[in-house]
């Protein structure tokens, strides 16, 4: 049967090329037929391929088939393209068959000629007369790779066309082409593109405005980022107003689209946003009026526009546009607190909602502005509010947790009626205990004062039973002793009385209490702060817990120093985990503060390190620097005291890996020395930077810093081989050791024992000539006097820092070059607390070959010592003779107290630190 | 072409609604509706305006076309078809024709019953009526004859509500009816296509008022509601049997669920028909017509099974205790004002008073009253009332902002306003005017307006205008930049619009000539025009022969002469294409040879001067070039010495 059809239908077309109903459905038949074989398939194919050549045949049908064929056995894609391709090629082929022959042509397939980058035939394609022709290369734009003017041009135009397929098809090409990066300059054209939009908003056909809503967005923004800072606000303004109008439209589609295009605007003046709330217009905006389209013939636009969109929006009957607009309010709230204090209400009723998408999406929105500090709960808002904890769904109820754990409740009796919606949801969905846990000591850790009244009323209910039992088996009674935990790190600098024996009793849910607060520390600390509270008594307990655990560290390091190198007791003290103490502590204390108990503590690590448990030393200091990293994210740029307790704590670490590798002889040989050659440079490298970065150090700092350099130098030393490394070290140290010396001069401060010690053997050893190699027990012996200083650092630590930045330029968006010329490179640079006198030099490389250096003069950059801006254009003139490369760009500061001579001509003469991470620019080759 | 549009009811009143308007020669009647204000004739739309001459409604009328079911929209409707004899076809919605029935025959016993002179149809005349209906779907378009069509839209305000657009030949019309432009708990908001129009007819109900949120509505009226049951108070809520009811019950149902309150809410049965009773039903049955959010829930739960409502018993009035009423009518007459009568002296009590209120009634009275006070009920009874009266915001009319927002979707060449009091309909008036620009009316009763429509012009095309038409074909076009007025300097409403322009030729070029042979009109593109009409192309052309000073011109060639003057022009107009064709210089449409005649006709200084030393080049130019033409010739005119050195 299948030979007979094959024959068939081979020995028809041969006769008569004309492809009949009755052969096309044989033909399909045989295509569709999984069991026909393979050569059937391949001479099938190979009879329709060369009928392509045919102009007498009808081509549509004649695609189709291959097409089905192409759909159907994948193995035959390449064949099939490869005779698209040539079909297309081909001079004779009639522009409305080309559709069907490109899109069988695979785009991955490499070609000598690639169709889709032939701009005439892109052209004659969108300039046939056939609609069908038309729609198909609009909605096939991404294939084409033609140039972006081009498409922007004939995009453009077609936005004209009387089909309203095509307009929307013409608009949806505006969109992709905004959206995949096109560089547009032109004003002009990226006006008229933006007004013609807008003009399509009053199109009657509802696809075609949807799409315009789009297009609107797409390009409004590109206006908007192109416009001069002195009306991108107005052009803001505008774009907004004009999506506002959209909101009223009686499509839904169009509805959504507009909320979510106006959530994506970045910046609306306030009494817009207003306007949004408000239901009449405001006195003042009334007369407002901004460039746009009101109706399709009027062509101002009033700021009336946007009155009550929002409230319109949240109570459409529509869900999916309620979420959209819930999703747009999200975004605007974090613009403008009033904002936030006004829609606060609508949303709150929302969570009334019966929809679970827009019940979920008002919580993400309180949420986000919780999280703004945006968020103020009334009493009245309370019912919806805790209504949302006892939902049904799980989503939502996870959701509400989130919110209530950042809200901050004014009166206690909103604070209970919380704690009480929040036992009602565990008794409700045991499901969620852990997560419930967790809100109730966040939330009571920011409520202290009414946690602490609260348990005192309730104590009743957390003593144990009369026969003496602890039962604990209500919920309610194990949600209290969570709550009561919470009290002591509280975040109010509350006097926390409450009895210490509520806490033994927390202790016995020690599992399930873990479990709930797994995010913020493990079973053994919790049970260590368990236990420390539950020890105190009622007077005790009022010092806060900080100081406690602190001071119970201490003691715990009294023990170690009486016995000290016995490893028991040290092991003691790593089992004890030090970290996650100070999670719990991260919340009442100032950032100083943290700091200062940071360094403090951070003493206590060295007999630990001098021991080789590193792991345990890492896993503190990176809880550490998370706790500190916290800090920093409330404060931009970071507090210098914060950054430089960072590196401080980089620092330890580094030399404590250094340390460890140093000492464990065995591991070094087996590793090899380059280990701790590399982490030796590093160390010095971040010292030398905590050295120069930093203005307002005290001399105790310095001093501490220039010995942690000595200990690098001379841990450096034995395993660094040669008499070159000799000399290097003694210049190195002797510098040092003039430091210090002149440090000592200023300020009599008692040298530390190291650096007495050090001082003798390098005195010593200078006056015999065979060095340090043979001394390494000496250095050994002195190494052990070092340990850790307590520093203490001042308030006003400035860090100097340093930001490039190259605007718009990426992979995609290279900055042009012709190779042998010199490129100018536009860079805006903002510097953190440099004062004039510092020689800063910007230095540019290029792959690792070269490095170039271009002075920067800082009387060009306006501001003050904090913060100084500038844009300048740096020119670079080795350009290579590549198509593209990729330059390499830091700012760098010349050491003026270093003394050593740097090697590098018409740059720095000193040595020099670098402020900024480097900058990676991207240059391609001028298009001719 | 006008539409004529006579207004027979709701001119600058509400209360019988009822236009008829002319389009194109079809004339259709929007609503047919009873002024329950009053009792004799002027209940009922003045008819008789209708056909002056023939007194025959059917042929004068191609269709009536009803928007829904509130009497003030359908009272009138048994008593045209069956007393005036109206046989024609008459379209509502499926929901109107199930509903409207019931309606009137409430009406009709509420009215008629017991005063059998006054008797004005039968219950048999409304059954014979509603067999006269045919019931249509929304989006639905009917043909209705050749020319007529019509189609109708979800206009929300009650269940089976729908606006209606009419369209014969290329005029086209909406009709608005009732309409809320925003969704309440249980019907949703209008919705309408985006549609060419000559005149909108809109509603005007709120033309002034400006609605709050209704979540805030929502909220106020459950603070009363529950303090007053809180208090031990009875809830009398007068209202429409269907449409505000539903929308109370469900926001009542809902808090009374949430809020685990026990205080009894009836739904009043006592009805001269129970139509209350049934209404409900309808509701339930009609899923479709409510709003996307009922829809929505309606998988799980039919909104309309009110958990916490029951029937009302006529026993239970004076029964003690608090509990919430729902009772026909909505403006306190009937049943619901046995029960005002009762509870109004009770400060406890509350009566909420729903959405508009006719003036005259009862309702209206206490709209304005202020507790306690002593309203008068008829001629000699006066009732003391001291209960608290709460004016409810819940309309299912849209508000000015609506109306706004419809019109300027809809963006008609005309807008009437209908359905509304004078004073706001005015204040309206002037805003559309000033925001939108569109004309606006708001006829009284018994006015007719005339509205200039669209005009249909048919016409043959060329085979080269349709080819032209096929193939996209646009231009740029930069315009001035000067005239781009700043972001903030468009107080004189000056268009701001992009410097870049797109313009598409196929759309906007075409000729429309009137051939005179047999008046046929033709459309044509720009080149066959001439061919077209047969004519010649007349071009209108300047000329002037300019005199040039130049010394010793005759021991100089022409030729040398002309590269000078070449020179000299390329030096001057750099931006320009000079061209230099055998001794004739060309500018754009400008042309310049030397002229040797004697007397050239565009010569107009003759000097004696000229036969020495000057020389005379003869300039041609068409109107458009006029500007660049001076100046090319006072740039000849100057020609200096230094000039001719320099070449």
């Amino acid at each position: 049967m299948e030979h007979r059809l094959l024959a068939d239908v081979v020995s028809k077309l041969g006769k008569f090329p004309i492809l009949s109903p009755k052969l096309t459905d044989a033909a399909l038949s045989l295509i569709t037929n999984p069991f026909t074989s393979d050569e059937t398939l391949t001479s099938l194919l190979e009879t329709l391929v060369a009928h392509l050549q045919n102009p007498d045949i009808n081509h549509a049908i004649l695609f189709s088939l291959l097409s089905a064929l192409s759909n159907h056995h994948p193995r035959l894609r390449r064949r099939i393209s490869a005779a698209a391709h040539a079909f297309v090629l081909l001079p004779t082929t009639a522009t409305p068959t080309l559709p069907h022959a490109l899109s069988l042509i695979e785009p991955a397939e490499p070609t000598p000629f690639d169709p889709f980058s032939d701009e005439s035939m892109f052209l004659s394609l969108c300039f046939w007369q056939c609609v069908k022709t038309r729609r198909w290369t609009l909605r096939n734009v991404s294939k084409f790779h033609v140039r972006p003017s081009v498409f922007l041009t004939v995009l453009l135009g077609l936005t004209k066309d009387p089909y309203p397929y095509i307009r929307e098809a013409a608009l949806d090409g505006l969109v992709m082409l905004s959206n995949g990066g096109i560089v547009v300059d032109d004003r002009s054209l990226i006006e008229c593109c933006y007004f013609r939009s807008v003009e399509l908003l009053f199109d009657a056909e509802n696809s075609v405005r949807c799409s315009a809503v789009r297009a609107v967005s797409a390009w409004g923004q590109l206006l908007v980022a192109l416009s001069p800072d002195k009306t991108k606000a107005d052009w803001s303004d505008a774009l907004f107003v004009q999506l506002c109008l959209m909101v009223r439209d009686r499509e839904m589609e169009i509805r959504v689209a507009a909320f979510s295009a106006l959530g994506n605007i970045r910046t609306v003046s306030e009494d817009i946003l207003m306007l949004t709330l408000a239901k009449k217009a405001l006195s003042g905006t009334n007369e407002k009026t901004f460039p746009g389209q009101y109706t399709a013939k009027l062509f101002k636009l009033p700021a009336t526009a946007a009155v009550f969109i929002f409230v319109n929006g949240l109570e459409d009957e529509f869900y999916q546009v309620r979420k959209s607009a819930c999703h747009a309010v999200k975004k605007m709230t974090v613009l403008s607190a009033k904002f936030a204090g006004e829609v606060v209400y609508i949303l709150m009723q929302i969570l009334n909602e019966d929809s679970v998408v827009v019940r979920l999406q008002a919580l993400q929105t309180l949420h986000h502005m919780a999280m703004h500090d945006h968020l103020k709960v009334e009493e009245s808002h309370l019912d919806m509010f805790f209504g949302a904890l006892v939902d049904g769904n799980a989503l939502i109820r996870s959701a509400a947790r989130k919110t209530i754990q950042l809200t901050k409740f004014q009166k206690l009796a909103m604070f209970r009626s919380c704690i009480d919606v929040l036992i009602k949801n565990l008794e409700l969905c045991p499901q969620d205990e852990a997560d419930v846990f967790y809100a109730l000591y966040k939330i009571g850790r920011s409520h202290g004062k009414f946690v602490t009244k609260i348990i005192h009323e309730v104590s009743q209910e957390l003593e144990p039973s009369p026969y003496g039992k602890l039962g604990f088996t209500k919920v309610r009674t194990i949600a209290l002793l969570v709550l009561a935990i919470s009290a002591p790190v509280s975040l109010e600098r509350q006097i926390s009385t409450i009895r210490p024996e509520i806490y033994s009793y927390a202790v016995t849910l020690l599992g399930r209490l873990t479990r709930g607060l797994g995010g913020l520390t493990d079973q053994n600390a919790l049970l260590d702060y368990l236990s420390h509270c539950s020890r105190f008594t009622v007077g005790s307990t009022s010092e806060s817990f900080g100081e406690v655990l602190d001071f119970h560290l201490k003691d715990s390091y009294f023990q170690l120093q009486k016995r000290s190198g016995k490893i028991s007791s040290l092991f003691f003290l790593c089992q004890r985990n030090l970290p996650p103490h100070s999670c719990l502590l991260n919340f009442h204390v100032s950032e100083t503060t943290c700091v200062e108990i940071v360094f403090q503590k951070i003493v206590d690590l060295w007999p630990l390190i001098q021991l080789g448990c590193m792991n345990e030393v890492i896993r503190t200091l990176r809880s550490w620097k998370e706790e500190l990293q916290f800090f920093s994210l409330d404060s931009r740029p970071p507090a210098g005291v914060l950054v430089f307790a960072l590196k401080y704590l980089h620092v330890i670490k580094l030399l404590g890996k250094a340390w460890a590798c140093y000492f464990s002889k065995r591991n070094l040989h087996f590793n090899g020395i380059g280990i701790l050659e590399a982490l030796l440079c590093k160390t010095e490298r971040r010292l030398k930077e905590m050295l120069h970065r930093f203005t307002g150090l005290s001399r105790g700092v310095e001093m501490h810093i220039l010995e942690l350099m000595l200990v690098t130098y001379t841990l450096r030393l034995p395993y660094g081989g040669g008499t070159i490394f000799f000399e290097d070290y003694t210049s190195k140290v002797n510098s040092v050791f003039c430091r210090v010396e002149n440090l000592g001069k200023e300020e009599s401060t008692q040298p530390f024992p190291f650096l007495i010690d050090l001082q003798n053997i390098s005195h010593e050893i200078g006056n015999s000539r065979d060095g340090f190699i043979h001394k390494p027990e000496l250095l050994q012996k002195s190494l052990n006097l070092f340990s850790l200083k307590q520093i203490v650092v001042s308030e006003k630590l400035d860090y100097l820092d340093a930001e490039i930045d190259v605007f718009d330029n990426d992979f995609q968006n290279p900055l042009p070059f012709i190779s042998g010329l010199p490129v100018g490179i536009p860079f805006d640079i903002t510097l953190h607390n440099i004062s004039l006198g510092t020689r800063l030099w910007l230095a540019i490389t290029d792959g690792e070959k070269s490095t170039q250096f271009v002075f920067l003069d800082l009387h060009e950059f306006g501001g003050c010592n904090e913060i100084r801006k500038s844009a300048f254009v740096a020119p670079f003139f080795r350009t290579p003779k590549v198509k593209h490369f990729v330059l390499k760009v830091s700012v760098v500061m010349e050491c003026l107290s270093e003394g050593q001579h740097s090697k590098h001509l018409n740059g720095p003469k000193q040595n020099f630190i670098y402020l900024s991470n480097g900058k990676e620019i991207h240059l391609s080759t001028a298009e001719k | 072409m006008a539409i004529e549009c006579l207004v027979l009811g709701a001119g600058q009143d509400v209360g019988k609604s009822c236009v008829i308007v002319k389009i194109n020669g079809k004339s259709i009647m929007f609503d047919c509706g009873i002024h329950t204000g009053y009792q004799d004739h002027r209940r009922y739309p003045d008819f008789s305006l209708i056909s002056a001459n023939s007194g025959d409604f059917t042929d004068s009328l191609s269709c009536i076309i009803i928007t829904h079911f509130h009497l003030d929209h359908i009272g009138a409707l048994p008593y045209f078809t069956q007393v005036c004899g109206y046989n024609g076809p008459i379209y509502m919605t499926y929901p109107t024709k199930a509903l409207a029935p019931i309606m009137l025959e409430d009406y009709r016993k509420l009215i008629f019953e017991g005063r059998e002179e006054e008797k004005q149809f039968s219950s048999e005349d409304i059954a014979e009526c509603m067999k006269k209906v045919t019931a249509v779907d929304l989006k639905q378009t009917i043909q209705v004859d050749k020319d007529l069509q019509i189609r109708a839209y979800y206009a929300g305000h009650v269940i089976g509500a729908a606006m209606f657009y009419a369209k014969v030949g290329d005029s086209a019309m909406v009709y608005t009816g009732d309409y809320n432009m925003t969704a309440d708990r249980h019907l949703g908001a209008a919705q309408i296509d985006r549609l060419q129009l000559d005149l909108v007819i809109t509603e005007s109900t709120y033309a002034t008022s400006y609605r709050d949120s209704k979540y805030v509505r929502e909220r106020e009226f459950l603070k009363v509601v529950h303090n007053c049951v809180a208090g031990g108070g009875k809830v009398l809520i007068p209202t429409f049997a269907l449409g505000r009811a539903q929308e109370l019950c469900m926001i009542l149902d809902d808090y009374w669920e949430k809020t685990n309150l026990k205080v009894p809410i009836y739904f009043s049965a006592d009805s001269f028909s129970g139509l209350t009773l049934q209404a409900n039903m309808y509701y339930k049955i009609l899923i479709n017509w409510t709003s996307q959010k009922v829809k929505d829930t309606y998988t799980t739960r039919n909104p309309f099974d009110f958990k916490n409502v029951c029937s009302f018993d006529r026993s239970l009035i004076h029964a003690p205790g608090p509990c919430v009423l729902f009772a026909t009518p909505a403006m306190i007459s009937g049943f619901s004002l046995d029960v005002f009568k009762l509870w109004a002296p009770d400060e406890r009590n509350l009566v909420t008073l729903t959405g508009y209120c006719g003036s005259g009634t009862i309702g209206r009275k206490l709209m304005v009253a202020k507790p306690p006070t002593r309203i008068t009920l008829d001629d000699n009874v006066q009732l003391d009332v001291r209960c608290q009266i709460y004016q409810l915001s819940f309309s299912p009319h849209t508000d000015a902002k609506g109306i706004m927002d419809l019109v300027k979707f809809l963006s008609p060449k005309h807008v009437i306003l209908v359905h509304g009091e004078k004073p706001k309909m005015v204040k309206l008036k002037e805003i559309i005017e000033s925001e939108l620009e569109i004309p606006c009316y708001h006829p009284a009763n018994h006015e007719t307006l005339h509205i200039p429509s669209t005009r249909r012009i048919e016409a043959s095309a060329s085979d080269a205008f349709l080819q032209s038409c096929l193939c996209p074909n646009f231009k740029f076009l930069k315009t001035d930049p000067r005239q781009d007025s700043e972001l903030d300097d468009d107080s004189n409403n000056k268009r701001k619009m992009p410097q870049l322009q797109v313009c598409e030729n196929r759309v906007a070029q075409g000729l429309l000539i009137t051939l005179q042979k047999n008046q046929s009109r033709k459309v044509v593109t720009e080149n066959e025009l001439i061919d077209t009409i047969g004519t010649e192309i007349h071009e209108e052309k300047f000329a002037y022969c300019c005199p040039i000073y130049f010394p010793n011109s005759e021991s100089r060639d022409i030729s040398s002469f002309h590269l000078i003057l070449f020179g000299k022009l390329s030096r001057e107009f750099p931006d320009l294409n000079i061209q230099d064709c055998e001794d004739v210089i060309r500018i754009q449409s400008f042309v310049g040879s030397f002229c040797s005649k004697a007397k050239c006709p565009y010569r107009t200084d003759v000097s004696f001067q000229s036969v020495l030393d000057t020389v005379h080049f003869c300039c041609a130019w068409s109107m458009g070039d006029e500007e660049l033409a001076w100046r090319v010739i006072s740039t000849m005119k100057n020609l200096k010495l230094s000039d001719r050195i320099e070449t």
